[in-house]
C-alpha cells in the first residue's frame, strides 16, 4: 500500500470510504478482492485484501481476551474451552504491544494487571469525557481504550493527530498496521514480499504433507513456490475457502479437514448500536471514530440477565457530513432538519457481544461462482441464535441508559447490525482432540504437520471484544514453536 | 468505471429529482439547482454501483410518469413529485437508496454546504486536529472499584 493514496489524504474521502475503500469486498471490488455469496447471512463480511491485510482498515482497538473467555465450557456449560489459558497467551499479547505500539493505561479492574503500556492513552475528548462521567454516576466500569494508535511518536513512526477517520488507513503511520510494524522487520531479517500474488492451492505430496503453494502473479501467470512448511493468514472466510479449494487425492474432503469442521463454525461478533443525540455538544466528529473507552460492566456471565456469557460497550464518534446524512437523515423536507440533529451532535455505544460456535454457521466454496482466476469463491451461512438476540436487547437497553445518563436528548436504538462482520474467527478451530477440532494449540493442522493457520480461524470461541491482539499473540506463539520445536522445518 | 450514462431526457428530470431530495434551506438553493449534476454524473461514471442504480431508477421514474396525467417531472408540483418519488421508494428500496446515497455525496462535498454546516472541508490530513494529553484523573472513580474479572 502506499499511504499517499489512503483515503484520508483526499478531499472526496467520505466517497472513497463508501466505494473503492468500503469494507465489502463486493463493493470494492479491487484486483486484491474476491467476491463473497453472502447472501445467506444475517452479518455482511468485511476485509480487507493487500499488503498489511485487513489491519490496513481497522480501527486498531486492542481489548484483550479476559481468562474466563478461555474456559467458557467449565465456566457456563457452552461451546468448548481453549486447549491454551490466558496465561500462556499473555507473555505474547506483550510481546505485540511492543511491536505495535500500545496506547493505554494500566491498572483496569475489568481484566488481570498488565505490563505499562508504551504510550498513554489518547485524549477522552469532550464527548468521551461526558460519556465516561455518566458510567461513573451509574457506578458502571470504563476504561480507556487499549489502542495500537501512538498517542506520542513510536519507533520512527508519527504521533496521531486526531484527524478521525484512520479506519480507512493512516498516512502518518501513526496507526500500526502490519505492513509498517511487523513487514519491515521481518524483511530486514530476510523476508521477501511477493505483492499483488493470489495462492490458490497448498499443494501436497503423496504422504499428504505440504510441499508448497500454487500462486498466480500480477499478470496471471501461475507459479508453484516450494516450502519446508506452509502459514495460512487469510482471515476465517479466506483460510476456509483456501483448505477446501486444496482438497487433493489425499485430503479428498479438502486440506487439513478430516474432522470435516473447516469452514464450520464461523463466528463474526454480534453487534447492536444505541445512538443518543445531544442538543449542546463540542462536535463529535473531531477525533478517532472509534477506541475512545470501553464498559465491560456487563462482560462475564450472570444468569439473571437470561443469556450466557457478555458484551462490551464500545465508544464511537460521529463522522463526515455526507456520511451522517446517508447514515440517519431522511429526505425530503425534513433532511435539513434530521440531518442537524446529527450532525456533529451524536455518540454511538456499540454492543459487542460474545457470538457461540454454531456448525451450520459457516464457509463453503461456491462451485457455481468464480473469481477472476476461476477459483470458486466461498459461500457465507451464518444465523443468529437466541442466546445473541437476547444478549443484544440487553445490551441496547443498557446503552440507552448510559446515554441518557450522559445527557442525550434522545437516544435512536439499532437492535442488530447487519453491515458488522469485521471479526471473522472460528473456522479452523484448535482442540486437542483431532476428531473435533482442525488445527491443535499451536496452529499446527492436526492432518498435516507441517501447515499452520495463524488467523482468526483457530478461535474456539469469540469473546466479547475485538480479536486482532489475540489473533497477533497466537501468531506469535506458533512462530515460537516453529523456530523452538520445529527446527526440521527451518 | 460504469458504462451507465443519462439520455438528454433523464438529465432534464435529474435536477428536479434531486430538489426534491435535499431541498433548498436559507440562502442555499436545493441539490439540483445547485448545479450539482454534474457532480452526480462523475460519481455514476466513476462507480458502476451508483451507475447502475441511477440508470435503474430514472428508468423506473419515467414507468411511473408514463402511466400518470402529466408526463413531465420537472413540471409537476412539489407533491406531485414527491409521490413519484415516493413509489419508487417502496418499489425498489435499494435502488432507491443508492441514488440518495451519490445526491448526498454530491451535496455534502460542496463548499458552500460547508459553510453553512460549519464543515472545514478538505482533507483529513494533514490538518487534523489538537491532540491534548490524557487527564489521568479523568479514572480516580473508575480506579477505586477492585478487580471483578472472573477468577473462578
Amino acid at each position: 500500500m502506499n499511504p499517499a493514496d489512503y483515503p484520508v489524504t483526499k478531499k472526496n474521502w467520505e466517497e472513497l470510504s463508501r466505494t473503492t475503500w468500503a469494507f465489502h469486498p463486493n463493493t470494492r471490488q479491487q484486483l486484491a478482492d474476491y467476491p463473497i455469496n453472502d447472501d445467506g447471512s444475517a452479518i455482511k463480511v468485511f476485509m480487507y485484501n493487500a499488503v498489511g491485510g485487513s489491519t490496513i482498515h481497522w480501527a486498531a482497538h486492542v481489548p484483550r481476551f479476559h481468562p474466563s473467555d478461555f474456559r467458557v465450557k467449565t465456566l457456563d456449560g457452552v461451546a468448548d474451552d481453549w486447549p491454551i489459558s490466558y496465561w500462556d497467551l499473555e507473555p505474547y499479547y506483550d510481546q505485540n504491544d511492543v511491536m505495535m505500539g500500545c496506547s493505554g493505561i494500566h491498572g483496569d479492574p475489568a481484566n488481570p494487571e498488565r505490563s505499562p503500556r508504551q504510550m498513554p492513552p489518547l485524549p477522552l475528548g469532550p464527548d468521551g469525557q461526558r460519556m465516561a462521567a455518566a458510567f461513573d454516576r451509574l457506578g458502571w466500569h470504563w476504561w480507556p481504550s487499549d489502542n495500537h494508535v501512538n498517542s506520542q511518536s513510536y519507533k520512527g513512526r508519527d504521533a496521531c493527530n486526531n484527524c478521525g477517520p484512520n479506519v480507512w488507513g493512516c498516512n502518518r503511520k501513526a496507526k500500526a498496521s502490519v505492513d509498517v510494524t511487523y513487514l519491515p522487520e521481518a524483511i530486514d531479517y530476510g523476508a521477501e514480499v511477493r505483492a499483488g500474488s493470489t495462492v490458490f492451492d497448498i499443494a501436497t505430496d503423496t504422504a499428504g504433507r505440504a510441499t508448497g503453494v500454487r500462486y498466480y502473479d500480477t499478470a496471471g501467470e501461475a507459479h508453484f513456490q516450494a516450502a519446508k512448511a506452509v502459514i495460512v493468514a487469510c482471515n476465517a472466510v479466506g483460510t476456509a475457502r483456501m483448505l477446501l479449494h486444496s482438497a487433493s487425492a489425499s485430503h479428498p474432503q479438502g486440506l487439513a479437514n478430516t474432522s470435516g469442521l473447516v469452514g464450520k463454525n464461523l463466528m463474526f461478533h454480534v453487534y447492536a448500536n444505541a445512538v443518543g443525540l445531544f442538543a449542546e455538544s463540542a462536535p463529535t466528529y473531531k477525533g478517532a471514530i472509534a477506541n475512545i473507552i470501553m464498559s465491560q460492566e456487563f462482560y462475564e456471565t450472570d444468569p439473571a440477565r437470561g443469556f450466557v456469557r457478555g458484551y462490551s460497550l464500545q465508544m464511537a464518534r460521529s463522522s463526515g457530513p455526507a456520511t451522517t446524512a446517508i447514515a440517519n437523515a431522511s429526505w425530503g423536507s425534513a433532511h435539513h432538519q434530521n440531518f442537524a440533529e446529527h450532525f456533529g451532535k451524536s455518540t454511538n455505544l456499540g454492543i459487542i457481544g460474545e457470538d457461540l460456535p454454531v456448525q451450520s454457521n459457516r464457509v463453503t466454496l461456491e462451485p457455481q461462482q468464480c473469481d477472476r482466476f476461476g477459483i470458486p469463491i466461498p459461500r457465507v451461512e451464518y444465523k443468529l441464535d437466541g442466546n445473541s438476540t437476547r444478549l443484544l436487547t440487553h445490551g441496547v437497553q443498557q446503552a440507552k441508559t448510559a446515554l441518557l445518563e450522559a445527557g442525550a436528548q434522545r437516544v435512536i436504538e439499532k437492535p442488530h447490525s447487519v453491515n458488522a462482520g469485521w471479526h471473522l474467527m472460528g473456522t479452523a478451530r484448535m482442540g486437542d482432540d483431532p476428531a473435533r477440532s482442525v488445527v491443535n494449540a499451536y496452529g499446527q493442522a492436526h492432518d498435516v504437520d507441517n501447515l499452520f493457520v495463524v488467523d482468526g480461524s483457530v478461535f474456539v470461541t469469540s469473546a466479547g471484544v475485538n480479536p486482532t491482539p489475540t489473533i497477533q499473540a497466537l501468531a506469535l506463539r506458533t512462530a515460537d514453536f516453529i523456530c523452538n520445536e520445529r527446527t526440521d522445518l527451518k | 468505471m460504469s458504462t451507465a450514462t443519462l439520455t438528454e431526457t433523464q438529465r432534464q428530470v435529474m435536477p428536479a429529482v434531486m430538489d426534491r431530495l435535499i431541498p433548498a434551506v436559507e440562502a442555499l438553493l436545493g441539490a439540483g439547482a445547485m448545479g450539482l449534476l454534474e457532480e452526480v454524473e462523475r460519481l455514476t461514471a466513476e462507480h458502476d454501483r451508483y451507475g447502475r442504480a441511477l440508470v435503474q431508477f430514472l428508468e423506473a421514474l419515467s414507468d411511473v410518469m408514463s402511466s400518470a396525467e402529466n408526463e413531465n417531472f420537472p413540471a409537476l408540483d412539489g407533491a406531485q413529485q414527491d409521490q413519484a418519488i415516493q413509489k419508487i421508494e417502496q418499489a425498489l428500496p435499494q435502488n432507491f437508496a443508492t441514488v440518495l446515497e451519490v445526491v448526498c455525496l454530491a451535496y455534502y462535498n460542496e463548499p458552500k454546504v460547508h459553510v453553512r454546516i460549519d464543515w472545514h472541508g478538505g482533507a483529513p490530513q494533514p490538518a487534523g486536529f489538537a491532540l491534548p494529553p490524557f487527564d489521568a484523573a479523568l479514572l480516580d472513580t473508575a480506579r477505586q472499584r477492585p478487580p471483578f474479572w472472573r477468577q473462578d
